[in-house]
């Protein structure tokens, strides 16, 4: 089964267009970012495949299946998980709360255990209120909470913005280690030097393009390349 | 025997046991007004209507039979109708939802509001054409006849069956919300609607159920209720108004506070109704009115939803039809004219409406808070100006001012107590604040209750000129409307104006700028009551009679329906509309009760169809033409106006 093909994807708020026409692909297994600066419309494309976006043109396919015109509760359904940049957690439900929310989509999702193995804060904390965790906390538990649903490919939005450093390390364990366990990940980033330890492919984005491809290799390679795409 | 208070324990129980039973009433539905308004940000104006369905509902099970003859059905008692009419009531209300309140989840709140009022007037002006005033008897089933002596008093076995059953009910709803999955689910809808969504739930899906469940429980209760009250078509309207003061003193966020609320409430209406009868309709009233001073944000209130003023405003600025100093002018020479093409009388109603309309333009439209009392100004002018031209002589000219002070006066105590609130809160708060002043003139004794003041003389203006004569009191109707215009369009045009509409727009951000908006928003609301008396105090001269009909919750319905016809925040919306809805009233008037079907109907089609209303909808046409010809003749595309937010 192949993993995330997005073809001449292009998406609209309102009257102004935000994507015009996104090709890129993300095999099975792989970990694949998205980078650009602020404004290149890589939020966007999250949310024109989870179908958050609704006004969107070109194709999508997930496991061979086009999933553009299709609402957001299908798509997750069809085993794609989302994880939002603002992290989305819920301040009126508990941390387990939280975690137990998203429905099971297919079998083969992470045991609660191993959740917790790989996320000792978010068991010490099962039962505070959501948003009494820490920054970090939030983004560990918004992760944590689409591992167990069964969803193969995860859409990760900036998961290192605003932490402290230390926390962006175990973030990026955290992700090494998923992709160990067979997801398929495309995460969307700002911080390269994160990023480039992670990936197996990385595009650059701007005004809702993709205007280069670069591979793990080509970064170790030349850094000031990619670099050179963002700086301001 | 033992008394209390020189109360005999009977009657104190007897009340508080009404009370309660009452209370139960009160959690049931403003359980379901909550989860309803917390889930969709909805104020479900039409829960009263799905209540009295459900009293309907059992009495239609009892009575299939006789409803359709041939088909040999057979009678379904209270145990059936406490399982069907529930689901079925739910049933209806999820078709509702999918046909009718889907449609205004993405607009602001005041739209949901607008067409429930809508959908409530139509259904239950159907069952007021069908089965008029009259109630119908519902028997108390059979196995909950009789009752239980507890020695000071009798506890008959149906009211300590509807407490337990109420009750018990809303528990359960409680536990389904705040303890189980399901429950998390709808608080995480409420949240973050899209994220729940993008975990693969089906929201509207849940948001359908949601609201079939709200009704549902209504329903339950309209069962419940029919063997202890009639079953009327008039059963739910005033209810709902209770119902939305009791949320309002519940506050929101708290599913147990409702419950809590309405429980509580319940019996301190019954002592009330032991220890001071006359108080025990407006207690509930005045309750609401304390603890806004105190607690604002509702006795278990935790967080402030829908609380942003209405932009709902259609007008364009630079268009001709906002030409105040024009229009005047037009409307003047209109005017002066219309007596001699349509009865005067007829006229003057347009008049006396339109000036109606216009002042509660200026709060709704151009300070975007959606009041929905302004009957409490126009009635309470009505009244006192009645009065004091009756009884105590006051010539015309002081008569109509007196009962515009009085306008004012309320008008500053309402204004003052209500913005602590905004949105859809602002709405209910108004409402039941109108509502205590209807109970009062039921009361009072110089209301003389469901009469009026009747034979109101229209007197000498200035102590000459003879108002019985039509035309000299059209033309005094016709200044005193080009007053209040031209007042407003004063109004909205001055510094003070201006800062009005950047608090419609943008509240923080006008606070931001150093503007003490609370202030603001009290003069506004002020000047708009006073304008309001102005048009009822008039209106009492001009038809002689001041009525409960001007102090009813339907002439706050119609100032709105005028104002959403013509035009939201538009300077001749509100005429139009007054045009409009007094010439259908006119029309219509001869199909009798129809004639509220019909004006509900007219707010569903509003809200569904003709949001930007005639005025708004020309000026988009002006624009866009406007412009096409501009572009024509080789000028640059302006930039959109009002952008969209991403």
């Amino acid at each position: 089964m192949s993993g995330l093909s997005v073809r001449d994807l292009q998406g609209w708020y309102g009257e102004s267009q935000a994507l015009h026409g996104m090709n890129f692909e993300v095999a099975r297994g792989e970990v694949v970012t998205l980078l650009g600066r602020n404004g290149a419309g890589k939020t966007t494309t999250l949310r024109a495949i989870m179908g958050l976006l609704r006004k969107r043109s070109g194709e999508v396919r997930f496991g061979g299946e086009n999933l553009i015109g299709r609402m957001p509760e299908y798509i997750a359904r069809r085993g794609i998980a989302y994880c939002p940049e603002e992290r989305g957690i819920f301040a009126s439900l508990t941390v387990e709360e939280n975690l137990f929310l998203p429905p099971v989509v297919a079998e083969g999702g992470m045991a609660l255990d191993d959740i917790y193995t790989l996320f000792p804060n978010i068991a010490e904390r099962r039962n505070s209120q959501g948003t009494k965790l820490s920054g970090g906390e939030q983004q560990m538990l918004a992760i944590a909470r689409i591992l167990r649903t069964g969803a193969t490919l995860l859409l990760l939005d900036e998961p290192t913005e605003g932490l402290a450093p230390v926390i962006v390390q175990q973030i990026g364990t955290v992700i090494r280690k998923l992709k160990e366990r067979g997801f398929t990940v495309l995460l969307v980033e700002q911080n390269v030097r994160f990023a480039s330890r992670l990936a197996d492919r990385h595009y650059v984005v701007e005004h809702g393009t993709v205007i280069d491809t670069l591979t793990a290799a080509d970064v170790a390679g030349d850094f000031e390349r990619i670099q050179n795409y963002l700086k301001v | 025997m033992m008394t209390l208070l020189g109360i005999s324990p009977q009657l104190l129980f007897g009340q508080v046991l009404i009370g309660l039973i009452n209370g139960v009433f009160y959690a049931m539905m403003s359980l379901g007004v909550a989860i309803i308004f917390g889930m969709l940000r909805i104020g479900n104006f039409v829960h009263g209507a799905q209540y009295m369905l459900g009293a309907f509902g059992a009495w239609y099970l009892m009575h299939l039979p006789d409803l359709f003859p041939g088909l040999g059905l057979p009678s379904l008692g209270y145990w059936w109708a406490l399982i069907l009419v529930p689901l079925a009531v739910g049933a209806i209300g999820a078709i509702m939802e999918r046909l009718f309140i889907r449609r205004v989840y993405d607009l602001e709140h005041a739209y949901g509001l607008l067409l429930t009022v809508g959908l409530a007037m139509v259904i239950e002006g159907l069952f007021n054409v069908g089965y008029g005033a009259a109630g119908q008897q519902y028997d108390i089933p059979g196995s909950l006849r009789g009752g239980v002596n507890l020695g000071f008093m009798f506890l008959p076995n149906y009211r300590l069956w509807v407490i337990v059953a109420g009750i018990s009910v809303c528990i359960a709803t409680w536990y389904t919300i705040e303890r189980t999955r399901l429950g998390a689910y709808l608080r995480a809808a409420t949240e973050n609607p899209d994220l729940v969504r993008a975990f693969g739930i089906n929201v509207p899906r849940m948001l359908m159920l949601t609201y079939a469940f709200g009704v549902g429980l209504a329903g339950l209760a309209g069962v419940m209720a029919a063997p202890i009250y009639q079953v009327s078509p008039q059963m739910g309207q005033s209810i709902i108004i209770t119902i939305f003061a009791v949320v309002v003193i519940g506050g929101m966020g708290s599913i147990s506070g409702a419950i809590f609320t309405g429980l509580m409430l319940g019996m301190i209406e019954g002592l009330t109704k032991v220890f001071w009868p006359q108080a025990s309709t407006t207690v509930i009233f005045v309750i609401m009115a304390i603890v806004l001073v105190f607690r604002p944000a509702g006795l278990f209130g935790k967080e402030t939803v829908a609380a942003h003023a209405a932009d709902m405003s259609t007008a364009r600025p630079d268009g001709i039809l906002e030409n105040g100093r024009l229009w005047l002018v037009i409307l003047g020479i209109g005017g002066a004219v219309l007596p001699f093409l349509v009865y005067p009388v007829f006229g003057m109603k347009i008049l006396c409406l339109a000036l109606f309309a216009c002042a509660y333009n200026l709060i709704f439209g151009y300070v975007g808070l959606l009041a929905f009392g302004h009957a409490a100004f126009y009635g309470s002018s009505a009244y006192v100006a009645a009065y004091t031209a009756a009884s105590w002589g006051f010539p015309t000219e002081l008569a109509i001012l007196s009962g515009v002070a009085m306008a004012t006066l309320i008008g500053a105590l309402f204004g003052w107590l209500a913005i602590r609130r905004q949105g859809l809160y602002f709405a209910m708060i108004t409402l039941a604040l109108a509502q205590l002043v209807y109970f009062y003139a039921i009361q009072a004794p110089w209301t003389h209750g469901e009469d009026g003041i009747q034979s109101v003389p229209r007197g000498y203006l200035f102590g000459f000129i003879d108002l019985s004569q039509p035309l000299n009191m059209y033309y005094f109707v016709l200044t005193v409307f080009l007053i209040g215009f031209a007042a407003i369009y004063r109004i909205v045009r001055s510094p003070f104006g201006q800062v009005l509409k950047s608090i419609r727009e943008n509240e923080p951000r006008a606070v931001s700028l150093g503007y003490s908006t609370d202030r603001f928003k009290l003069i506004a609301f002020t000047l708009s009551a006073m304008l309001a008396g102005l048009a009822g105090g008039t209106k009492a001269i001009v038809f002689q009679i001041a009525s409960l009909a001007d102090l009813y919750f339907m002439t706050s319905a119609d100032a709105l329906l005028m104002t959403l016809i013509g035009g939201v925040g538009t300077l001749l919306g509100p005429v139009v509309g007054a045009v409009i809805v007094v010439t259908m009233q006119k029309e219509f008037a001869t199909l009798g009760s129809w004639v509220i079907v019909v004006q509900g109907s007219a707010f569903v089609l509003c809200v569904l169809f003709l949001r930007k209303g005639v005025v708004g909808t020309l000026e988009d046409w002006l624009a866009a033409r406007a412009e096409r010809r501009r572009i024509a003749s080789g000028g640059a595309p302006a930039p959109v106006a009002k952008g969209v937010h991403s």
